[in-house]
């Protein structure tokens, strides 16, 4: 099979138009696989991997013991120093990858959601499944320890809030607006099991679970970056997958069915791989707060696209959590913050954004 | 007419929504090559019928044949190949371009590698010159007026190249000189062969370019046969409660309804009339 990038000929340049790269074979382009790519979201999904890459870049020079560009070649070539090869394999890179699997993962998840609900509001921050997982690690951390461990408890907490939202409900996740409400009502009450379980708790576990409810990249390991990348192996070309298909499902049950979406079961699906896809950064990092909200948002504004762009909201929380880490690590001089306060304080002043645009559309 | 030709039926339907039960029992048969226009109040199922009739709402009871086998059986992609709905009330994505949202009633006829095609591109500006918004085309639809709108969504319907159209309302927003434009259309889509199914409320655009009527109240199929012997005064006494003159179409010599004048006390026409 021949692939060739085509001229785009004055019929073909309908919908996708001149501003399509399109890979097809055959002589007319009518055979084979044609993909259809907008310019657009590729130039968005380079410019966020390259601010990733500065980021990172940045990430590990910086510090008394930064490697300075300079030497990065060589210590990465084995010719450094040991504490250099420590400082880059051992703590920074590692730190690096979660960051940025995480905030791929998040991301992806919120844009599912977002998509499902129609709805900016029905990301995953937003209707408790954050929430629950925090519940979770605190059943898992403080109320019966031993049983679990902590990740384990946030990923089952994460299905419990997403199954109580859907029963909640009543109506599977086909009522947007019902969903988004029952989803905040399920946050709540999680967040007062939380609140209950630190109190009760002894002051140094109380402490420890704080802190991983922040959300925190802080000395993370080649584990949790195997567990992340093999999560998103998964489950990214099963979100790619669901990208067109959710498309149409956003022009309402009536219209997707007449165009031969079938609508409930491509609900269930997406739901199911971005609940997943939460729950595996939330094991690695805890529960990062607002990435899924803002990630796809900034995504869609940057490339103006009309459906869940899944790889451009993938690259946008992949830098947008590994520049948040950076300003975590460097923002204050004598201490690090845990990357969830950053996003937590980027992402709210988001939410209050959304949610006074919301009121003003409401009130017209 | 023969159910067996019919290429959708609606056989023994009951029609509800949770609790409500719109239609009990209700049978169709749309005839083949016709062009179908089901008329009756607000609120009598119209929209209900159409949308079983698109497999979009599932029947309680009954079933709903498309080319003689159960719809809810069959592929939906492959049905959406055959059928198209235009719904009431459709809701347009967020930020989306009249150009994109046409293309997408290319969906069944795209798979996951074949994203797009020489004849997606074909069918969607066939699609766009037909209702007349090809120069909208990189307009975003939440910008347009209702009218436009409107044949944007028609647009989507005919992306599709289906041969038989359902559309619920086809005019609704539409000025007359518009309205007149898509039931032209629909009438040149209905000689091309296609067989369309519609909803309309104007009874004497619906005699004009019927060829079958349908005359529904509370989920009933009051009357139906061609527009001259469904479209009488007692009929629209029955299913509208109004009273009225038929006269021939001054212009096609269908039937033409003329409502009759009531007195209202103390308005213009009252004292007119005194
Ligand atoms: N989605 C829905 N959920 C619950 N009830 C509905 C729904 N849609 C319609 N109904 C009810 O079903 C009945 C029939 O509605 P339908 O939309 O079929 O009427 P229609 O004949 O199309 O009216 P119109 O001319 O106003 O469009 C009405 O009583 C309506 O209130
Ligand atoms: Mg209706």
């Amino acid at each position: 099979m021949s692939t060739a990038v085509e001229p785009v000929t004055a019929e073909a340049a309908v919908l996708p138009g001149p501003r399509t790269v399109r890979v097809a074979s055959g002589p007319d382009g009518s055979r084979g696989l044609v993909l259809v790519w907008r310019r657009r979201p590729l130039v968005v999904c380079v410019v966020a991997l390259v601010v990733a890459v500065a980021a990172a870049l940045v990430t590990i020079t910086a510090g008394e013991l930064g490697i300075p560009l300079s030497e990065l070649p060589a210590v990465v070539a084995g010719q450094g120093t040991r504490i250099q090869h420590w400082v880059l394999y051992t703590t920074r890179l590692p730190r690096l990858l979660v960051g940025a699997g995480a905030g791929a993962a998040l991301a992806v998840s919120g844009a599912m959601f977002q998509s499902v609900t129609r709805n900016p509001l029905g990301s995953p921050d937003v209707i408790g499944l954050g929430a629950g997982a925090a519940a979770g690690a605190a059943a898992a951390g403080l109320v019966w320890p031993g049983v679990v461990p902590v990740p384990v408890g946030a990923v089952l907490g994460a299905f419990v809030a997403v199954g109580a939202v859907w029963f909640g409900s009543g109506s599977g996740f086909s009522r947007p607006q019902r969903l988004v409400v029952v989803g905040i009502a399920v946050g709540a009450m999680a967040l007062a099991f939380v609140q209950l379980a630190l109190a009760r708790a002894s002051r140094e576990d109380a402490l420890v679970i704080a802190q991983w409810l922040n959300g925190s990249l802080a000395a993370r390991t080649w584990a949790d970056v195997r567990l992340i990348v093999a999560a998103l192996v998964v489950l990214l070309p099963l979100a790619l997958l669901l990208t067109r298909p959710l498309q149409v499902v956003e022009m309402g049950d009536e219209a997707a069915t007449a165009v031969g979406v079938r609508t409930d079961p491509t609900r269930t699906r997406a739901v199911l791989v971005a609940v997943l896809l939460t729950a595996a950064a939330v094991s690695v990092c805890g529960p990062v707060a607002f990435v899924a909200l803002t990630a796809p948002q900034i995504a869609r504004r940057l490339t103006r696209s009309s459906g869940p762009g899944m790889v451009a909201a993938a690259c946008t929380g992949a830098a947008l959590l590994v520049v948040a880490d950076l300003v975590a690590q460097y923002a204050l001089p004598e201490q690090q913050l845990p990357v969830g306060i950053v996003t937590a304080g980027l992402g709210g002043v988001y939410l209050v954004f959304l949610l006074v645009r919301e009121f003003r559309r409401s009130a017209v | 007419m023969n159910v067996a030709d019919s290429p959708l039926v609606a056989d023994g339907v009951t029609l509800a929504y949770d609790r409500l039960v719109v239609a009990r029992d209700l049978d169709l048969a749309v005839a083949p090559g016709s062009f179908t226009v089901i008329i009756g109040p607000n609120g009598c199922g119209k929209s209900t019928l159409l949308r079983a009739l698109a497999r979009t709402l599932a029947p309680r009871e009954g079933r709903v044949l498309l080319d003689g086998a159960p719809i809810d059986r069959m592929r939906s992609k492959d049905v959406a190949k055959r059928l198209a709905l235009l719904p009431q009330g459709p809701i347009a994505p967020e930020a989306i371009t009249v150009g994109d949202l046409v293309a997408r009633g290319r969906y069944p006829h795209q798979g996951i590698l074949r994203q797009w095609s020489a004849a997606d591109a074909r069918a969607v500006d066939a699609a766009l010159r037909a209702t007349e918004v090809d120069d909208l085309r990189e307009r975003f639809v939440s910008d347009l007026s209702g009218g436009q709108r409107q044949r944007v969504w028609l647009a989507m319907a005919l992306a599709q190249e289906t041969d038989l159209l359902l559309l619920d309302e086809p005019t609704t927003f539409l000025d007359i000189a518009h309205q007149v434009e898509v039931m032209d259309l629909c009438a040149r889509l209905h000689a091309e062969g296609r067989t369309l199914v519609a909803v309309l409320h104007d009874l004497n655009q619906a005699a004009r370019y019927a060829t079958h009527l349908v005359a529904m109240r509370d989920g009933r199929v009051v009357a139906q046969g061609a527009p001259a012997d469904v479209v009488t005064e007692p009929l629209v006494q029955e299913v509208f409660g109004l009273a009225s003159r038929v006269v021939p179409d001054p212009e096609t010599g269908t039937p033409m309804v003329v409502p009759l004048r009531r007195t209202v006390p103390g308005s213009v026409q009252d004292q007119v009339v005194l």
